[in-house]
């Protein structure tokens, strides 16, 4: 067993993290994010590319003009939000007959249209199912198409899940007066964290004699995951595709996700459909289907799962508290980022200190919101 | 006393002329007085026909005073003689032999050539003592059949030339030896045995001393007297350590006198020598050290052979092509190396024998099998074992040999750092076996059958099978001594099986399959000493099975999708003669016409003529029905090559060669994967063609124990395949929508010294190699970086190897394996986009950047038990460590999007030293 360990110890860590030296910058090119949705509202994000060694958020692509555009026919306005960057239009119901495009124009006056598509109706999702395997929890979907029309699905999901903090302060501290006072903020005593998926998930049934989708495999959370602690809920979107738009999502996940094996193929630049008009120099990156969306959202609480899980609360790294003493209280305090829980007496009954831990770990609004989804 | 006896004999033998007078009854006259012995004898032979032996130096202060009047020689000599130290003794033919103190027994007793019958014991000991005796210097083993003079062909004809044919054997198994060289100095005329141990050579009618050198066998000579065509079987000695010094006396000058260049050719013993990664002689690591041969990274043993894709290697094993040389996804060679003899592999200069791969034939040889003594050989390694038998079936007749090696590999996925490696199994043996049977001296009979297999477990629900199915039979006739032929029928299968169940309603089986089988015949003909003869025809028929996905279980959904089976037939015929123009002078003029038939039955899409083939060019759909032609190619292949001998020690030589390739690995992975397949040309898709001119320079030093020669090159290479972005290679009904056809162009320089003698011996060479690619066929997008050249994945310019071996004793030797080379190309992102909550990368121009440079050190201490020739066992340990330096070098560097974020990544196979230890035995 120990040559066993030595063996393992001796050979692991083949692979290094590795950021090779000054990769020339390249041109910034145009990003557009997301699809035509012919029976709702549609949302599109412009952005651009950045450099890899960049640790920002991809630069918005403002003030442009963007609209969606009916094979010969009618536009549909598509403002730019509050949100820079992003651009929706009313809630549309569109003819499913006719083929559909994106037509932008950028500030700098830059002319791009994605191509031609035509609009593709998703079926229900029939049922987002779950298991609790020995090791975590595996989230399943199905769905089916009994005209057999659908055939190349993708599915996104937006997971949401009960944050409690473990404390609650009984002081704070007023950094002008340097006084300790009872807490009056009033940290919320439960948040609700989201996260959106970010791995493509995909399948087609063309190798099938039917077009039933079974049990896809959607997401998989190990048994000590700390959403899983008090209650978990998973909204899967459903999208279907025409197959060139599932070659797409299929290339990109193979050249930017599924790598790193010794067969990888090699990686190929892909851009989408999208093409500048009137500079065909210029690259621009995503592909713009016209598809509905269908969703279903299920929950998932602590009580339905194996007792015999050890959930992490994702406070670990904050428990126990540390001890301020009273000759460090106003160092350690009047930076806000560390903040008093509790008093603490020494045996003889003076006030010792306080206990204290970073704000992270006491105000859950640092991991989630406060506000109650509507859904919950 | 008895050293001095043999050397005069030996010096005796030397020249020999044939005379029919009754010696001792001529007479002789003359006045001596005080004449020294040798003026008196030359004078004896003035006046008979007799022809005096003896040893200058014993008699320079013999002084002879006599007077004779007719007298007879006998009586004279005895006179002479009297009452001195010499003997003398006449035999048959004329000669007369004085020796000092013994006398000499002109006529050998008959058990003479038969030491092992008890009754030679006498000759045994002398044979001995030769050996003690000159062991002194070079390892030179006196063979008692040395001492023989073969008397060959009708006696009678005395002028002209007469050829001497026959196999060159191992005494102690009688497996032939191949490529020893047989040779006569004066006149300066040799040759080399082919892959039977047989040779022809055409001598003028007389007496010759004919020399006998080879790899792993001890330097030997024979001594015959050709008066007309005859047969010389001759046997060697082994030479039981694995000594470099032994392998020079083979290889010795050939480097600067023979024909071929761009050929390497490795003897299992150096193989042998070489430290490797898991402890076992690996075929396809060694032959990576060559210069002029690549991959692209130590996980693969996909061979690139100047500039050449992986696919375009002819892997021969005994005649039969081999599909997938390698077990566990490349990391092992699927050859047991104790079942190899030699391995050769031509980079340039292909001989017209061989075709249907662009750029390079790797012919492995197995050996024969003990035809004396049943006998065995095994090995255990750290992740293999294996055992061979061989032995007689007939005495000295038929043999066998097989061989067996199984792994117990798991534990090394364990150890790779892919998290689905490491969840898996994975296990493989491979089997080999060999019979080999002389009918009669006309006709012989060899056969061949190879299986290996391989299984893997992936991640607990996907199961790979791999499976190479080989066999051969080869016959050889002897028509005549100068004419010989090789028939053969062989066939090869190649299939995989990959079964995925994770998920029953997707639960399948895909299923891919090849079968080649071929008929060849094979002319040798050696009309003069200035002539070798190669002609020949040959037959392929492949059949295809390009893939099948099947449901697996009663749940599965999965709909059957089946591709049409391809067939096609590929022919050829060749000629090639080698002419010694001048002795220093030599062409080799050759011609192969190869002729391919795609055949039905089959469905093929036409496409529009003048626009990219896609799904929407697709015109119809012309069905062929069985066994009609679809698609024909068909073209000449030349094969030249010359040799021009600046001195005795250097020469220049200089090659074209054209090959055309009808067969395709389709793979767009970066090594080899477990699913790629192979795919004939048809209606769509043309055959590859390859055109390679090279010139090189060869000179050996120091009385050619150091072999130098830069060899250049420049290859093109046209219409291989290469794919579109995002191909589908499996299942894909029209893959021809998917490839575009590639050019290619490679050149480069190969520096490479040799020193094969010493305690020290080894090779170091230095290579500049170029190797690029230019897809510009089709619309804009389908073109590769713009329908520019790029460098192809294993274009690495610079690399430096270094192979070194230094002995201790002959029980002690270590090796070392230096290796540099340039880092391989990459693409790597240039900028990063958010798309799908996720950042994403965006590829640079492909293979643009490069990973860092490479480099690493190997050792290795092989440890011999004793080397009494008669032993129960002969064992030996060696013990070495891969990769030295634990320099994690770089496979791959790869960009992953985790959790919305981008992370780049360095891979390394083998990221710390891995010390080895195998212990081999041999009964």
């Amino acid at each position: 067993m120990t040559l066993w360990g030595l063996l393992l110890v001796m050979l692991s860590g083949c692979i290094d993290e590795y950021m090779p030296d000054a990769i020339s910058t390249a041109k910034s090119h145009l990003v557009v994010d997301g699809f035509i949705n012919p029976t709702g509202i549609t949302t599109i994000t412009l952005s651009r590319t950045y450099p890899v060694g960049l640790n920002s958020p991809p630069p918005p692509e403002t003030k442009a003009t963007v609209y969606i555009e009916q094979e010969g026919g009618n536009r549909y306005a598509m403002p730019e939000t509050a949100t820079k960057g992003t651009y929706q239009s009313a809630s549309l119901k569109l003819d499913m007959s006719k083929p559909y495009h994106l037509r932008l124009t950028t500030a700098a006056g830059k002319q791009y249209a994605s191509e031609y598509v035509a609009a593709k109706l998703t079926p229900p999702i029939d049922n987002v199912r779950w298991q609790a395997a020995a090791d975590g929890l595996n989230i399943y979907v199905n769905s089916h198409d009994a005209k057999n029309t659908t055939q190349y699905y993708r599915w996104e999901y937006e997971e949401t899940w009960e944050i409690m903090p473990p404390f609650r302060p009984l002081y704070e501290y007023n950094r002008f007066t340097r006084q300790m006072v009872p807490n009056t903020a009033g940290y919320p005593s439960i948040c609700w964290g989201t996260a959106k998926s970010s791995a493509v998930a995909l399948t087609k049934t063309t190798s099938l004699s039917q077009d039933i989708v079974a049990d896809f495999p959607l997401r998989s959370l190990a048994s000590t995951e700390s959403p899983l602690r008090y209650r978990y809920s998973i909204l899967v979107k459903q999208y279907a595709h025409t197959p060139e738009e599932y070659a797409y999502w299929s290339q990109l996940k193979k050249t930017t996700e599924d790598i790193g094996t010794l067969f990888d193929p090699l990686p190929s630049q892909i851009t989408g459909n999208v093409r500048c008009l009137n500079d065909t120099e210029e690259l621009a990156f995503g592909y713009v289907g016209a598809h509905s969306a269908a969703e279903k959202r299920i929950f998932i609480s602590r009580s339905q799962l194996p007792g015999t899980w050890f959930i992490n609360t994702g406070y670990e790294k904050c428990v126990p508290p540390d001890t301020i003493e009273m000759k460090y209280v106003d160092a350690t305090f009047k930076s806000g980022l560390v903040v008093p829980i509790a008093d603490v007496y020494s045996k003889s009954g003076g006030l010792r200190g306080y206990t204290a831990a970073g704000l992270d770990c006491i105000d859950c609004r640092k991991r989630g919101s406060a506000v109650r989804p509507v859904f919950w | 006393m008895r050293f001095l006896y043999l050397l005069l004999f030996l010096l005796l033998l030397v020249f020999s002329f044939a005379a029919n007078a009754q010696q001792s009854q001529q007479t002789v006259s003359g006045n001596f007085n005080q004449t020294p012995f040798e003026q008196f004898v030359r004078q004896l032979e003035a006046q008979t026909k007799l022809r005096f032996y003896f040893d200058p130096k014993a008699v320079d202060s013999l002084m002879i005073t006599l007077q004779a009047q007719n007298q007879p020689v006998e009586d004279v000599l005895a006179l002479a003689l009297k009452n001195k130290p010499f003997r003398f003794v006449f035999d048959e033919e004329n000669r007369v032999f004085i020796t000092a103190g013994l006398l000499l027994e002109p006529t050998l007793p008959d058990y003479f050539f038969q030491p092992e019958t008890p009754q030679s014991a006498a000759a045994n000991t002398r044979a001995d003592d030769a050996e003690t005796a000159s062991s002194t210097g070079r390892s030179r083993y006196v063979s008692p059949a040395e001492f023989k003079v073969y008397e060959l062909g009708a006696a009678g004809t005395t002028t002209g030339k007469a050829t001497l044919a026959g196999h060159i054997r191992e005494a102690k198994s009688g497996e032939p030896v191949i490529g020893a060289t047989i040779y006569s100095e004066a006149p300066s005329v040799g040759t080399s045995t082919d892959q039977f141990g047989y040779y022809s050579l055409t001598l003028p009618v007389g007496r010759h001393d004919l020399k006998i050198r080879g790899i792993g066998i001890k330097n030997t000579k024979r001594q015959v007297v050709l008066r007309g065509d005859g047969k010389l079987e001759i046997e060697v000695e082994e030479d039981i350590t694995p000594l470099k010094e032994v392998v020079i006396e083979g290889e010795k000058d050939k480097n600067v006198s023979g024909m071929q260049m761009g050929l390497e050719k490795l003897d299992i013993k150096t193989m042998r020598q070489i430290p490797t990664a898991f402890g076992e002689t690996d075929l396809l690591r060694v032959v990576l050290t060559l210069p002029g041969v690549k991959s692209v990274g130590e996980g693969s043993t996909g061979l690139n052979v100047r500039g050449g894709a992986t696919d375009q290697n002819l892997i021969l094993f005994n005649g039969t092509t081999i599909y997938n040389p390698s077990h566990l996804f490349g990391f092992f060679s699927a050859f047991n190396p104790d079942i190899l003899q030699t391995v050769e592999l031509y980079k340039s200069a292909i001989p017209a024998k061989y075709g249907g791969r662009l750029s390079s034939v790797l012919e492995i040889k197995t050996r024969e099998g003990n035809k004396k003594k049943f006998a065995g050989a095994g090995g255990i390694g750290p992740l293999t074992s294996r055992l061979t038998l061989e032995g007689p079936i007939v005495k000295d007749k038929a043999a066998f040999i097989i061989s067996g090696r199984t792994s117990y590999s798991d534990w090394i996925l364990k150890k790779l750092s892919n998290s689905s490696f490491r969840q898996s199994s994975a296990s493989f043996y491979d089997l080999s076996g060999h019979v080999s049977s002389e009918i009669n001296e006309k006709n012989s009979l060899y056969a061949t059958g190879y299986l290996s297999t391989d299984r893997f477990r992936l991640a607990s629900d996907t199961t790979y099978q791999y499976l190479n199915q080989n066999a051969s039979l080869k016959w050889q006739y002897n028509f005549t001594n100068q004419l010989y032929g090789v028939f053969t029928g062989a066939y090869s299968h190649y299939a995989y099986d990959i079964v995925s169940e994770k998920n029953p309603v997707n639960s399948s089986r895909l299923q891919y399959g090849i079968k080649q089988s071929n008929l060849q015949a094979d002319f040798s003909y050696f009309p003069n000493s200035r002539h070798t003869i190669d002609f020949g025809f040959s037959s392929l028929l492949y059949n295809i099975s390009p893939g099948s996905l099947t449901p697996n279980g009663e749940k599965s959904l999965i709909r059957p999708d089946v591709l049409g089976q391809e067939k096609a037939l590929e022919s050829a015929v060749y000629a090639s003669d080698r002419i010694d123009l001048t002795p220093r002078l030599s062409v080799s003029v050759g011609l192969r016409y190869s002729l391919f038939n795609a055949l039905g039955p089959r469905d093929v899409y036409r496409y529009a003529s003048d626009v990219a083939k896609t799904e929407n060019s697709i015109l119809d759909t012309v069905r062929y029905a069985s066994g009609k032609v679809l698609a024909t190619y068909h073209g000449p292949e030349y094969r030249l090559s010359a040799r021009y001998s600046l001195t005795e020690n250097t020469s220049v030589k200089a090659s074209y060669n054209r090959t055309r390739q009808y067969i395709h690995q389709l793979t767009n992975t970066a090594s080899v994967s477990p699913a790629d397949t192979w795919k004939l040309s048809d209606a769509n898709i043309r055959p590859q063609v390859g055109d390679q001119v090279s010139v090189g320079y060869y000179r050996n030093f120091k009385s050619n124990t150091v072999e130098a020669s830069v060899e250049t090159y420049y290859k093109s290479l046209r219409d291989f395949v290469d794919y579109k972005s995002g191909a589908t290679l499996l299942l894909n009904h029209h893959i021809e929508t998917d490839i575009v056809n590639a050019l290619g162009k490679a050149y480069g320089v190969e520096l490479m010294v040799k020193k094969l003698t010493g305690k020290i011996n080894g090779w170091v060479s230095y290579t500049y190699s170029r190797s690029l690619v230019q897809v510009n066929a089709g619309t804009t997008a389908e073109m590769v970086n713009g329908g520019r050249f790029y460098p192809s994945n294993f274009d690495k310019p610079h690399d430096v190897t270094l192979i070194g071996n230094y002995r201790f004793s002959r029980r002690i030797s270590t090796s070392l394996n230096f290796t540099y080379s340039t880092g391989r190309p990459i693409t790597l992102p240039l900028a990063k986009y958010y798309v799908a909550n996720s950042l994403r990368v965006y590829y640079s121009d492909r293979n643009a950047y490069r990973v860092p440079d490479y480099y690493r050190a190997d050792v290795a201490i092989n440890l011999e038990g004793s080397h009494k020739i008669k032993k129960l066992a002969h064992s030996s340990w060696t013990l070495g460590v891969y990769n030295l330096t634990g320099r994690r070098n770089p496979y791959s560097i790869y960009f992953k999007s985790e959790n919305g974020l981008i992370k780049g990544y360095k891979l390394s196979i083998f990221g710390q030293p891995i010390p080895t230890i195998t212990y081999n035995f041999k009964f």
